[in-house]
């Protein structure tokens, strides 16, 4: 397995608050694999995301991307956030302008790219998010599953290696999940890593090849769905397994 | 506000040079200003007010509902010039006073010359503004400041204002009618006290917003300043010609007035 992104020890905390919110994170993730990341609210998932292009800086531990101990020089961070791809959970948070054409145009243009490519990756990246039509409507006159869309288009026309979202979903219709799901099995046949938050079973069932859970600021698994999914004492412990049980009845006995 | 944005991202010249449309406004500004005849604002508006209805297709009741907004203010500040209130008779000033109780009002000639002024270049200045504002999104304004080269920070002031409106006034909308659907505002006192709480909550919102922006700019590599791609135009130079006319007709209005009809009260 080669590890695209990897925690060692990270500890971070937020200023005034008593208890970290990543206290000694650990994990390797493989390259170009679904990466479902679960967890309660609270237990440290924006945080470990923000970590993932260097928003955050951890206080002490090391992030490795590719091999690389992080940088925190602004070329490196430069190069770091072409490479990996972060949306937000809420697209209002990440639309600044009220132009959409001009909004997806802000990341290649930090990338310092010709006017021609911008408009061409901009045009793709629109393309690939169903939101060409779109691009010439004021940002705020979209629903929220436009918007979200928007703001995948906004960062996958960076062409990022990582797609990192952050509970994405959570407040989308299942057409609109759907058609979010398309594109991200598009992104995975071109070989990208693509990691997910999210609360919903099927989700890591069905979708993810790969699975990390987090509680209290640690990573107390990673793995494939399969071993997760039949490790009961893991579910018992984490409370998954009382949660997911009544989603679905038949979980987990039947692959126990 | 929003009905002048729907308007801006959905006219017949949407499309045209935003220089154009621009250069028509600023032209017409100037000239009311400069020329400061009764009549030549009235024509400013009259040409504004055709312009905006047959050349972009904006409803003539949208633009009268805008321009009147301004018209009453407008019309608040000339009473004060054109009539005055006094306690002492003014009849040594001017034959045009009436009594009523202790009050002495008075008015004149030229007072209501200047009120006339007042109002009809007021008219056609904010015609011209309007017509600005009711064909032009603020996106292809803050990419017409760009090329005029000014300053970035401004332009990007502009940008995050702008959206920010909006993003505000929804947070706004859905604090208000939570508030609502909790019997917040179901008495005076309780209305008072809760506005008071979403105005502090609202601050706190905005400053949380603005946090998770920058961090989710950062994301996208920025560095200092907001770059984003410049829109297409349509290669239409119909605008940019009709400003000259406009332009022309506005003097040849001033001209005549004066040289030719010369005293009439209204040129």
């Amino acid at each position: 397995m080669k590890p695209i992104l990897e925690f060692e020890d990270v500890h971070y905390y937020y200023p005034g608050q008593k208890r970290s919110a990543l206290q000694g994170f650990s994990i390797a993730l493989p390259v170009g694999e679904k990466i479902a990341v679960v967890g309660r609210n609270g237990s440290g998932k924006s945080t470990f995301f923000l970590h993932c292009n260097g928003l955050y800086r951890p206080q002490s531990g090391v992030v490795r991307f590719d091999w690389q101990p992080m940088a925190y020089n602004r070329r490196s961070l430069q190069l770091l956030r072409q490479r990996v791809g972060l949306v937000f959970q809420n697209a209002d948070d990440q639309l600044f302008s009220a132009s959409v054409a001009q909004d997806i145009s802000f990341g290649p243009l930090n990338l310092g790219l010709s006017d021609v490519e911008v408009r061409r990756r901009v045009q793709a990246a629109a393309e690939l998010c169903e939101v060409a039509d779109l691009l010439e409507r004021p940002t705020h006159a979209l629903s929220s599953g436009e918007k979200a869309r928007v703001a995948l288009a906004g960062v996958l026309a960076m062409e990022p290696e990582v797609l990192v979202s952050d509970e994405l979903m959570a407040s989308l219709d299942p057409w609109v999940r759907l058609r979010i799901f398309d594109i991200l099995q598009q992104l995975h046949d071109q070989g990208k890593t693509i990691l997910m938050a999210t609360h919903d079973l099927s989700v890591v069932r069905y979708w993810a090849s790969f699975v990390v859970v987090m509680e209290a600021g640690q990573a107390v698994f990673c793995g494939s769905p399969q071993r997760l999914l039949t490790d009961r004492p893991l579910l018992e412990k984490t409370g998954l397994a009382r949660v997911w049980w009544r989603v679905e009845p038949s979980f987990p006995n039947e692959e126990g | 506000m929003h009905i002048i944005d729907r308007y801006a991202y959905n006219n017949r010249i949407r499309n045209v040079e935003p220089a154009h449309k621009a250069s028509l406004s600023l032209m017409v500004l100037l000239l009311c200003l400069m020329l400061n005849k009764p009549l030549v604002g009235l024509v400013a508006a009259g040409w504004m007010f055709l312009l905006a209805v047959g050349l972009a297709g904006i409803p003539a009741r949208t633009f009268g509902r805008v321009l009147l907004a301004e018209t009453t203010f407008l019309i608040l500040t000339t009473i004060g010039v054109a009539f005055s209130i006094s306690t002492r008779d003014p009849g040594s000033i001017t034959d045009w006073a009436w009594q009523l109780g202790p009050f002495w009002f008075s008015s004149s000639p030229d007072s209501l010359y200047y009120g006339l002024v007042l109002v009809t270049r007021a008219l056609g200045c904010a015609s011209a503004m309007n017509f600005l504002a009711l064909t032009t999104p603020l996106v292809d304004l803050v990419d017409l400041f760009r090329r005029w080269r000014v300053p970035p920070l401004l332009i990007d002031l502009m940008t995050v204002i702008y959206r920010f409106i909006f993003v505000l006034l929804e947070s706004l909308d859905r604090m208000y009618m939570a508030q609502d659907s909790r019997l917040g505002y179901h008495s005076y006192r309780r209305g008072m006290i809760s506005a008071g709480l979403l105005g502090s909550r609202l601050f706190i919102d905005a400053y949380q917003r603005s946090q998770r922006l920058q961090i989710a700019l950062e994301s996208r590599g920025y560095t200092s300043e907001l770059r984003t791609l410049p829109s297409r135009y349509k290669d239409d130079r119909t605008v940019l010609w009709v400003s000259v006319a406009v332009a022309v007709s506005l003097l040849l209005v001033w001209a005549v007035g004066n040289w030719v009809i010369g005293n009439w009260i209204i040129v």
